[in-house]
């Protein structure tokens, strides 16, 4: 919301129209012999056997998948293949002009893609540095397979170098790209400029966007093309990432040489189908992929149908369209016409579509008739062309041959490591910066007005005679978190940070307050409300090399990020075989007082899923230096607070917050209070909750409590936990979500297992309700209560004597909700 | 007509009794007097004699069982005995895997997993016994504790939800038995865990030390005429009605004498009150092979020479035999306690107060001791020993020694008739 944006009623009000321009659709027109201008006949020829080496190469798994055979040689290959047989031209003229330093992202579809993408930066890489990716790359495990016995040239070794690493990856061999942990689906190669393909439909529509905002940020040069399908325009994060990607702050408040739109081709690859569902006619309602542009910003972003069957006409495209974003008017919307000849999958017998229309788009097949003119023009000839053809398959034979061979190329051994996926979860990894350089920034750390406001803060709550200073002179758990993070922007070049208000507005909870005097646009801007993009486009970003702090205001809203969190944001380090970093710290704000949709704590939800760190600290002290710890990692943590507590001060740490920087490590629970006779972990800010029922416990009933706070819940050390109960012999575990199926059931369930002959008592949990989070003036019917603790303690652990509960945690009324489902 | 055997109750506070061996078959003939089973409590073992003769029909517990007392061990009927009656009984077996039968069952006797609420029953585990008084099983933390400090749960009352033994029940609660020799002769040493009586004897004692402020006053008494008493009684040995009272029984008789006039030491003491006897319940320390027993013998102050004389006798002997009745070996049936060690030569100790007794008599070796035998002339006297330890919470020095003083002065005095 900048004020130097004037909202201007009478020119709102005013009467008018919004005129479109005509978007161009398959305007291309130009012969072959025209183009041998711009072309040598080399090239045109290469052309050509790029083609055929990406037809070959899914012709042969087709046969795998088919007929268990390739050439006489049996194979079962039980993973998915999706192949793209038909869509040749559209995948080579795509990336005929682009280069190692050009990103593409792509879909399930998307072997032709790697192939092209890959065939391109090699060719238009110096043998140098290719002989260096191929020798550094696993330690030169793949370079060692395909070196042996090579005769030729070095760019001939990276071709053979191409296809092995792509189908030993799709074939799950430990010598694959990714190790065997992408596949087919996934497999991708970032030397080449080849990022991960991604299996979810539409999944790289705002992962891409992320990659493009780092290549304008931190100015490095190339493009970044998204390669998704047709029917991934009807997908949220796709349309979320297009609308971040349009921003008009680009152009109307970024600065400088930041000014101007993002360096991304959106491009269609459109087969007309998603599956059996046919775009259009059927399952849109575009007709035309291409007028998606029209209606997303003023420049209809350079929208456009161009002729896939074609290479030159898709050449022709990018060549134009590249231009525009070296202009920095980006991005572009393609919507490039193209055809699969093969099912979605082989199990698809294409029963949604006719013969004659298979027949029909096989008469436009792209290779035969660029080879026709080819031979028409007299560019090559039928007999070079036959060479090129076997040269083609032997080389795919070859590669076959390898890729199948277990000696050569051994599946990742599991039985002498079981743990050896677990090993590429998380980098765990310590670097103050992704990048070396002067972090951009407006004034120095010193002139800041929240950093001075600060200052003169208490960072101990209680004073000599442990009376509390008053809300406003205390450190708060909000200024923790405010240190962490501008100090890490001082520090970090490539940090960036978006989401909903967090510049001017300084975030909805004044957390990120200062942070806007101290940063240009590009390093701190607010997103559109698009929970998907924003973290879509932040693993985008940390792929490609960068640190970020996206935000997700209030946690209800985590499930509009569903796939970003769940399916993206966790997996590319481990799908990559531990080659990308995910340096991104999420910042997720659980809510209060705002009923069912604002007040939620889905910690458990994303614990459950692997891949992430989970956080959630209660204190000023450990908000910080987990916030540290979790910025000089390099892995992806969700990092939760409290709506509840952001104004809350250092209570536990005696001396109060460290001025300087320090790091919680990751993972530690910590004791907040020693107690002999029950432990109660706590989880969140629930904390100050059990604080209170340990006081009354220890009045009332002389009941000793030990409190610990989880501060993590993944990873989590349980050694302090199961000491504490080896002491007391009592547990409870207790947080603020919703109890059913939740991480603090897990938590119960371990400590029992690795306790078990110390407890007094089962582990007890008491968490939020199994319902809606209702009103403010209810939520204490929601929330855990002191008292809810004591009561429980009392029922189902230690009775404590004149008791009497308030709250009825018996075995009957907990069978009676869960037959109710509550 | 089919009889039911019922668990006996061995004194009123057993409430449970293990079945150690079963003598009968099912199906045997038995005849009156013919042992049906073996049992004990944590204190002694004790066996069964049918008391009538039949066929043992149904066995309802097995060798190893915990039984509650007036609970029925077994039937004893004709062959031909209403079948019904046998099924009935039968379903009552304990640890029917049937859970509906067991649904039939009177709650009395099984307080255990009746109630599916409840937490359930507690699974008999290698080393647990099954059924646990009032409650619905115990904590893991508290059977581990249990375990290593030997105690046993069955006669614990659980205070945790349901009913549930948890670990501050096990405070203040008794050690049992638990037998396992591990012994490797590879070894230096072999570790044998304590017998029950040991681990009882252990913690009484250990704890009587911990627990009262104890101090030992040591006096000679004139033994002269106690020999004499002594000699007098040999020599009636082979009469008829003859009784042989042994020292030990004169030492007692002259302890109870003198108590009478000193009600203070005759007593407890129980947190802040003292429990004054109105009779002397005499506890006497006796040796046994499974180790120090003390059976009180109650109202000694009631009993001639010869009565206390007899009890004692039958008494140790019960003892050493396993057969005694557990309430009379509580240290709170007593009210004072004499422990001689005079027949092993010892001539001074500091007896162990048994708690919560106020105090114990040593009585040691009889010894001679130059005296003053008047008139210028010196000669040796035999004396005994008499130790007494008492508690210095309940009782004073002055008290104490005139007490012992006046001990002394009845064994001067002793006179039989």
């Amino acid at each position: 919301m900048p004020k130097n944006q004037f909202i201007d009623p009478d020119k709102i009000r005013r009467k008018g129209e919004i005129i479109f321009q005509p978007l161009p659709v398959n305007q291309y027109d130009k012969s072959l012999s025209e183009e041998r201008k711009n072309f040598s006949d080399d090239a045109l020829v290469g052309i050509y056997r790029d083609m055929m080496l990406i037809r070959e190469f899914e012709s042969m798994l087709n046969l795998i998948k088919t007929t268990g055979e390739y050439r006489g040689i049996a194979y079962n290959h039980p993973g998915p293949a999706h192949l793209s047989i038909g869509q040749e031209a559209a995948a080579v003229g795509m990336a005929y002009n682009l280069d190692a330093d050009d990103y593409i992202f792509g879909s399930h579809r998307s072997h032709g893609e790697i192939l092209a993408k890959g065939l391109s930066a090699i060719h238009r890489s110096d043998d140098k540095s290719l002989e260096a990716i191929m020798r550094s790359y696993f330690n030169g495990s793949i370079y060692d397979v395909v070196a042996k016995n090579h005769e030729g040239s070095i760019k001939g070794l990276a071709t053979k170098f191409l296809l092995y690493g792509t189908l030993a990856e799709i074939f799950a061999r430990v010598t694959g790209f990714n190790k065997g942990l992408g596949g087919s689906m996934h497999a991708f190669f970032t030397p080449f400029g080849v990022y991960p393909n991604n299996a979810i439909v539409g999944g790289s529509g705002d992962i891409s966007v992320g990659a493009a905002l780092y290549k304008k940020v931190n100015r490095k040069k190339g493009i970044v093309v998204a390669n998704i399908g047709d029917a991934s325009m009807a997908c949220g994060p796709v349309w979320e990432g297009i609308s971040f990607a349009t921003m008009d702050q680009f152009v109307e408040l970024w600065e400088g040489d930041m000014k101007g739109g993002l360096p991304l081709i959106i491009n269609i690859m459109n087969n007309h189908y998603g599956m059996g569902g046919q775009t259009s006619g059927e399952t849109m309602g575009y007709g035309i992929a291409a007028r998606i542009g029209a209606g997303v910003n003023r420049d209809q972003m350079h929208a456009e149908r161009i002729d896939g069957m074609n290479p030159l006409a898709v050449i022709d495209a990018f060549n134009r369209k590249i231009k525009i974003l070296e202009k920095k008017r980006g991005p572009v919307l393609l919507d490039t016409v193209t055809y699969r000849y093969s099912g979605h999958s082989p199990s698809d017998a294409s029963s949604y579509r006719s013969k004659e229309e298979m027949e029909a788009w096989q008469k436009h097949d792209c290779i035969y008739n660029y080879r026709r003119d080819l031979i028409d023009n007299k560019i090559t000839d039928e007999d070079s062309l036959r060479l090129i053809d076997a040269e083609v398959n032997d080389l795919v034979f070859e590669t076959f041959k390898l890729a199948t061979d277990d000696k050569i190329s051994p599946r990742m051994d599991a039985d002498k490591d079981p743990d050896i996926i677990g090993k590429v979860m998380f980098s765990d990894i310590s670097v103050d910066a992704m990048e070396i350089g002067d972090p951009e920034v407006l004034i120095p750390l010193k002139d800041n007005p929240r950093v001075q406001q600060i200052a003169r803060k208490e960072r101990y709550a209680f004073d000599k005679e442990g009376k509390p200073y008053s809300k406003m002179k205390q450190y708060q758990l909000r200024d923790g978190i405010f240190e962490a993070v501008i100090d890490r922007f001082y520090k970090d070049p490539t940090l960036v940070a978006f989401g909903e208000e967090n510049r001017d507005w300084g975030g909805a909870f004044a957390v990120y307050r200062g942070l806007t005097e101290a940063l240009p646009y590009h390093r701190l801007f607010n997103s559109p409300i698009s929970e998907g993009a924003i973290v879509g486009v932040a693993v985008g970003y940390a792929m490609s090399g960068g640190r970020v702090i996206p935000e997700i205001m209030y946690c209800d809203f985590l499930g509009r990020s569903g796939d970003e969190v769940f399916n993206q944001l966790p997996k590319w380090q481990a799908m990559s075989g531990n080659v990308l970093k995910m340096p991104v710290v999420l910042r997720v704000s659980v809510g209060s007082k705002y009923g069912a949709q604002h007040s939620q704590d889905w910690t458990s939800i994303v614990a459950h899923i692997p891949g992430l760190k989970v956080l959630f600290p209660a204190t000023p002290y450990d908000a910080k230096g987990l916030m540290n710890a979790a910025l000089q990692g390099t892995d992806p943590v969700v990092f939760f607070e409290s709506q509840r507590i952001y104004d809350t001060g250092e209570q536990f740490h005696k001396g109060g917050v460290p001025q300087g920087y320090y790091e919680i490590p990751i993972g530690e629970p910590d004791i907040k209070r020693s107690g002999s006779d029950i432990t109660v972990l706590s989880i969140g800010a629930t904390l100050y909750r059990v604080v209170e029922a340990a006081d009354i416990l220890q009045e009332r009933y002389n009941i000793s409590t030990e409190i610990i706070d989880a501060r993590s819940l993944v990873p989590f050390n349980y050694e302090p936990v199961l000491e504490s109960v080896r002491k007391t012999g009592r547990i409870m575990i207790t947080g603020d979500a919703s109890e059913r199926g939740s991480f603090m059931n897990d938590m119960a369930r371990n400590i029992t297992e690795m306790a078990f002959d110390y407890l007094d008592a089962p582990a007890v949990v008491v968490g939020s309700r199994n319902w809606i989070t209702p009103a403010y003036e209810l939520e204490d019917y929601f929330f855990p209560q002191p008292d809810w603790i004591i009561d429980a303690i009392h029922t189902s652990i230690l009775p404590l004597e004149g008791h009497t509960v308030k709250n009825d945690f018996s075995n009957k009324t907990k069978i009676e909700r869960a037959k109710r489902g509550i | 007509m089919a009889t039911q055997i019922k668990m006996p109750r061995q004194g009123q506070s057993v409430e449970y009794c293990i079945i150690t061996k079963l003598y009968v078959e099912e199906g045997s003939e038995v005849k009156e007097g013919d042992l049906l089973f073996a049992y004990e409590t944590d204190k002694a073992s004790f066996e069964y004699e049918s008391e009538q003769d039949g066929t043992l029909l149904k066995w309802l517990f097995s060798e190893g069982d915990e039984v509650p007392v007036l609970e029925t061990v077994c039937i004893i009927g004709e062959l031909a005995d209403d079948e019904r009656g046998f099924e009935i009984h039968a379903g009552e077996k304990h640890g029917s895997p049937d859970p509906l039968q067991r649904g039939d069952i009177p709650l009395s006797r099984h307080k255990v997993g009746t109630s599916p609420l409840k937490g359930g029953s507690h699974p008999p585990g290698p080393s647990g016994p099954s059924p646990f008084k009032g409650g619905s099983g115990i904590s893991p933390r508290a059977r581990k504790m249990a375990e290593e400090m030997g105690i046993d749960i069955s006669m614990i009352k659980g205070s945790g939800p349901g009913g549930r033994i948890i670990v501050r029940d096990l405070e203040g609660a008794e050690i049992t038995e638990k037998a396992v020799t591990t012994t490797d002769d590879s070894m230096e040493y072999s570790d044998e865990p304590l017998t029950n009586i040991r681990k009882i004897i252990a913690r009484s004692m250990y704890q009587s030390l911990q627990n009262s402020a104890q101090l030992t006053h040591h006096l000679g008494a004139d033994a002269r005429k106690l020999l004499e008493a002594r000699e007098k009684i040999k020599e009636a040995k082979g009469q008829q009605d003859f009784v042989n009272i042994t020292i030990n029984d004169l030492v007692c008789f002259a302890v109870i004498k003198a108590l009478a006039d000193h009600p203070r030491i005759n007593s407890q003491l129980h947190g802040e009150t003292m429990r004054l006897f109105r009779h002397v319940n005499l506890g006497i320390a006796v040796d046994t092979d499974r180790g120090l027993m003390v059976p009180v013998i109650k109202s000694a102050d009631s009993l001639s020479i010869e009565e206390f004389s007899k009890r004692t006798a039958d008494l140790s002997e019960q003892c050493r035999s396993g057969a005694v009745d557990p309430d009379i070996i509580r240290p709170e049936a007593g009210s004072f306690t004499v422990s001689n060690l005079g027949n092993y030569g010892v001539e001074m100790f500091t007896p162990v107060i048994n708690l919560p007794q106020t105090a114990i008599l040593g009585v040691n070796a009889i010894v001679p001791r130059p005296a003053d035998l008047g008139g210028g002339v010196y000669g040796f006297i035999p004396y005994i020993g008499l130790s007494l330890t008492y508690d210095h919470r309940a009782l004073d020095g002055a008290e104490a020694t005139r007490f012992l003083k006046q001990v002394a002065e009845e064994i001067k005095n002793i006179e039989i008739k």
